[in-house]
Order: C-alpha cells, then sequence, then structure tokens
C-alpha cells in the first residue's frame, strides 16, 4: 500500500483522460467546484456531496490551556473548522480490507464459569443421592409416627371437650407444637445435609429424636387426663425446650404468670415465637431448593427426579401442614404424603416432554438439526495470503455469518479456521438456499451458534 | 446545499450544462473514491487533504457491565483542511 500524496494537478490529469475533457477545461471545474463549496460553507451551509460525503464547518469553543514552559494560563481563541463526514458506502470501500472482521467479545471469564458448573453439577449429584434414601427414611418414621400421633390427640379431644374452658384452641395449639417439633427436625437435617454431608453417625440419632418428642405431648396427656388446664400449660411450656433454647426464657416467664391471666394471651405470643424460627428454616430450605433446582432439570437423571419430588414433598407437608393441622389431623385416612407425590411427579415429565416435541416441528430447525452432507461444490479457491474464509462466505452466500458452512465442508483440510495453510484448496459448497437466507435471522442464529461452537472447540 | 443544488450553482459560475457538471463532478467523486480506497492522500491545494487513516485494535470495556470486547481495526477518511483556508475562515465571525 502506497502512502503517497496526490497532488490536485495529478487529480485534474486522471479526471481530464476519465471524462475525456481538456486538462484545462477539468482543472476549471476542479477550482470552481471547491471555490463553490467554501463559499457554502462559509456562508454556514452545509455541503453534500453524493457518494461521497457531508461538509460542514464547526465551531470549535474557545478554551483555556497552560504554557508549557512558564505555566501561565492562555486562553485559545475559538476557530472554525471544516469537518468531512464520508458517506456510507465510501466508508464501507475504503474499510474493505477489515471489513470481515467483527468485535469479539473476550469471555476470559467463561473458562472459570464452566469449570464451576461442573463442579456445581457433580457434587449436588452425590448430594442428593445421599439425601434421597435419608428423606425417604426420615418420611417413613414421620409417616409411622403419625397415626399414632393422630389417635393421641383424637383421644385427647375427646378427654378435653368435656372441660369447660375453651379447649380447641388449646388443642389446635398442641397439634400445632406437635407438628413444629417435627418440622424443625427436619429442616435442620435438610440444611445441614446441604451445609456438610453428614457422617453415618449423626444419620442414626435424628430419626430417633423425633420418636422421643411426640412421646412427650402423650406423657403429658395421660398426665393431663381430667386434670385442670394448669396442667397444660405446663406441658405446653416443656414442649418449645428441645426446638429451641432461646425461646426458653420466654416460656419461663409466660409459665410464671399463667395462673394470673387467661390462657388465651400468652398462647399467642409462644405461637409467635415458635413461628419465627420455622419461617426462618422454611426460607433456608427454599433458598436451597432454588439454589439446586436448576442443575436437576438440565440433567433430567431419574435419580434426581425422584429426590426432587421428595424435597418438593417435604416441602409441601409443612407447609399446610402447619396451616390447616386440624382438618387433616383428625381425619385418619387423608395421608399428604402419596397426593403431593402425584401431582408433582407427572407435572414434570410432562413439562420435559412437551418441550422436547415442540422443537422439531419446525421444518427448518429440522434442517439445522440434521447433519449436513457436502456432495455438490461450486466452486474452489485456493487459500492466499489474507484469504478468510469469511470473505469467501461472503462473495458466494451473500453473508460473512454462513463461514462455518464452508468450514464444515473442508474441515479434514482445515486444522484451525483462524488461520488456514497457505495454499490449501478450499471447496464452496452448494448449499440449500434456506439455509443461507440472509434475511432469515433463524439462519444467522444458527450460523452463529456454529460458529461458536467451532471457535470455542480450538484450543 | 445538496449534491443538486451544488451542480446548479457550479454551471452558473463555468457558464455550462448542469449535465456536464453532474458528469464531471461524479468522474471526479469516482476518481477520488478510488484512490481513497488504494489508501492514497489526496491533497487539494488551498482547501485541505483528504486521508486514509488507520484506527488500530482496541480493547474497549462496557463501562456498567464491565463485558471487555476486542474493537477490530480500521480504515477510515479523514480529512484536514489546509492552512489557506484556515486563515480564510478566521475572518468569519463566530455567530451562535
Amino acid at each position: 500500500m502506497n502512502k503517497e500524496k496526490i497532488s490536485s494537478q495529478e487529480i485534474i490529469d486522471l479526471v481530464a483522460t476519465k471524462a475525456s475533457v481538456s486538462k484545462r477545461a477539468a482543472e476549471e471545474f476542479l477550482k470552481v467546484m471547491i471555490a463553490t463549496i467554501e463559499e457554502a460553507l462559509f456562508a454556514g451551509e452545509v455541503v453534500k456531496i453524493k457518494n461521497f460525503g457531508t461538509f460542514k464547518l464547526q465551531w470549535n469553543e474557545p478554551r483555556k490551556s497552560v504554557n508549557v514552559q512558564t505555566g501561565e494560563e492562555i486562553i485559545l481563541d475559538g476557530y472554525h473548522k471544516i469537518t468531512f463526514t464520508p458517506e456510507t458506502s465510501l466508508k464501507e470501500l475504503v474499510n474493505e480490507p477489515f471489513a470481515h472482521l467483527e468485535p469479539v467479545q473476550l469471555d476470559t471469564d467463561n473458562d472459570f464459569i464452566i469449570q464451576e458448573t461442573k463442579e456445581e453439577v457433580l457434587d449436588p449429584l452425590r448430594i442428593f443421592t445421599e439425601q434421597a434414601s435419608e428423606i425417604k427414611d426420615l418420611l417413613f418414621e414421620i409417616n409411622a409416627l403419625s397415626p399414632t400421633a393422630k389417635k393421641k390427640e383424637i383421644e385427647r379431644e375427646k378427654i378435653v371437650v368435656r372441660d369447660y374452658f375453651d379447649v380447641e384452641e388449646r388443642i389446635t395449639d398442641n397439634v400445632e407444637i406437635a407438628s413444629l417439633i417435627e418440622q424443625p427436625e427436619m429442616l435442620d437435617e435438610v440444611g445441614a445435609d446441604y451445609r456438610e454431608s453428614k457422617t453415618a453417625e449423626e444419620d442414626v440419632t435424628p430419626p430417633v429424636q423425633p420418636v422421643i418428642i411426640p412421646e412427650q405431648p402423650e406423657i403429658s396427656v395421660q398426665n393431663e387426663t381430667f386434670s385442670t388446664p394448669e396442667v397444660v400449660e405446663k406441658e405446653e411450656a416443656y414442649i418449645p425446650e428441645p426446638v429451641e433454647p432461646v425461646v426458653d426464657e420466654e416460656t419461663d416467664s409466660v409459665f410464671e404468670s399463667t395462673p394470673f391471666l387467661v390462657g388465651v394471651k400468652p398462647k399467642r405470643k409462644r405461637k409467635g415465637w415458635l413461628w419465627i424460627p420455622v419461617a426462618i428454616l422454611l426460607l433456608a430450605s427454599c433458598v436451597v431448593l432454588y439454589i439446586f433446582y436448576p442443575p436437576v432439570n438440565k440433567f433430567g437423571n431419574k435419580l434426581l427426579s425422584d429426590t426432587k419430588v421428595e424435597i418438593v414433598y417435604v416441602e409441601n407437608v409443612s407447609i399446610p401442614g402447619m396451616i390447616n393441622s386440624l382438618k387433616k389431623w383428625f381425619r385418619p385416612e387423608l395421608k399428604t404424603a402419596p397426593a403431593t407425590e402425584t401431582v408433582v411427579v407427572p407435572k414434570d415429565t410432562t413439562a420435559e416432554d412437551t418441550v422436547e416435541i415442540q422443537e422439531p416441528v419446525d421444518s427448518i430447525q429440522l434442517m439445522f438439526d440434521n447433519p449436513r452432507v457436502y456432495t455438490e461444490f461450486i466452486a474452489s479457491e485456493q487459500i492466499k495470503a489474507g484469504s478468510r474464509l469469511t470473505i469467501m462466505s461472503k462473495k458466494y452466500y451473500g453473508s460473512k455469518d454462513f463461514w462455518v458452512y464452508i468450514y464444515e465442508a473442508n474441515k479434514e483440510r482445515i486444522q484451525n479456521p483462524d488461520n488456514i495453510e497457505m495454499g490449501t484448496l478450499i471447496r464452496i459448497p452448494k448449499l440449500d438456499p434456506r439455509l443461507i437466507d440472509a434475511s432469515n435471522p433463524l439462519c444467522i442464529q444458527k450460523a452463529r451458534e456454529l460458529h461458536d461452537e467451532y471457535v470455542k472447540k480450538k484450543p | 446545499m445538496n449534491h443538486k443544488e451544488l451542480i446548479a450553482s457550479m454551471a452558473a459560475k463555468m457558464n455550462a450544462p448542469k449535465s456536464v457538471v453532474a458528469d464531471l463532478l461524479e468522474t471526479t467523486v469516482a476518481t477520488c473514491t478510488e484512490l481513497l480506497a488504494d489508501r492514497k492522500t489526496i491533497g487539494f491545494q488551498s482547501f485541505g487533504n483528504f486521508e486514509v487513516r488507520k484506527k488500530e485494535e482496541r480493547l474497549s470495556v462496557h463501562p456498567s457491565t464491565q463485558i471487555r470486547t476486542l474493537i477490530p481495526p480500521k480504515l477510515v477518511v479523514n480529512f484536514k483542511q489546509s492552512n489557506i483556508v484556515k486563515d480564510k475562515l478566521k475572518d468569519i465571525p463566530h455567530h451562535e
């Protein structure tokens, strides 16, 4: 590329020969042209020349500056300046050598993200399988417990109904507390497992705890039979203790005050105190679920979906268990577990199925998905200095995005699409016009996807 | 002043038909673009220089998303007015 300067005289010669006019005429024409442009510009007008560009007069404001030697502040006067903005056609023509280049997003963080996701994917797999068995065991125990608990509650109801106090409230309280005691245990375990997988010894102990705790109400029920409401108060004060030591002070004070108060007020308070840790635990479990949900979806592993169902089931049991505790506990035949399970399982499977079915419906999509076979070729080119697949693609297909197909057709000869060896013979394949429709965003998108794939592949 | 107006005023000055002026202007523009495409500098005395400059590739960082993008190099046409025009422009009073 020579950077020599061409004077106006040379331009005059060139124009004269091209337009086949005398040099004098050409010279005059150029002079007039420049003069007219200048005049128009001086008059404050904008001069537009077709296929060339626009001349404008720009006013540069006076500005402050500093004399480098003396450090004195000086003011540079404002001045006019002729600016030239080339038209897009000229711009493109001049920039042709670099036209095939595009801004590249540097994804240095991408590698890091990929590594991270790999690790994340592996860990949940292991944790989920471990938890699947643990949660199953837990649920069995809870299920085994619940019928007896129900019986106790029913017995107790019969007993208490005869009492003169508004006992119903108390029963609901008891039921709720009983369920609360069970749930925090479960949730605690789940939460702990997410943080650190427990050892086998620890796993053995928690299932025992739920057995002990519901027994406490049982004992108190026996004590309570036909007794004063104060006993009930006592019993209730004891129950929260294993759950949350924080509650102790409050419950103790409440216990002291109860003889002087009507039984309803302190219970409200206690209820609130119990709900706070339970709510926090629920939230935590929800967050944990949310974190581990996406990888489950991606993998569609049977084991994973099993565990997913169970986790959802745990949550479902806990929430309605608290809200509708009265209704559910007094209906012996009602079992929440199978109901929720049946609801959740089909939902998941159907959702995945429909997604898979919908995709291949599109015919173009099908064409994209089929592996392309290149049998016919419309041309062949030898790689020279400065040759690029994108330029060839633009030449033969009309868009540089479709270079990936040329690459696919010549894969065995090209090691690195960014740096092809000199003299390599590139065959340009004949493509389905629907595939290289530059006006179809789907085609471009597909080509871009392939581009990303091939560019990433190379080390 | 657009293309047509320019041709009209030039034709009036040169005492020549518009079609001739239009042809001449077209060939001039064509030669200029050709030369510029060859990365040559065109100097019109008393007016200025048309020059092709290469903007080197650069790394741009999106201020808010911090996404780093490599901007490829490109060639642009640059016009620099001559000192003669600059002196003439000094005489024009600043309005605005």
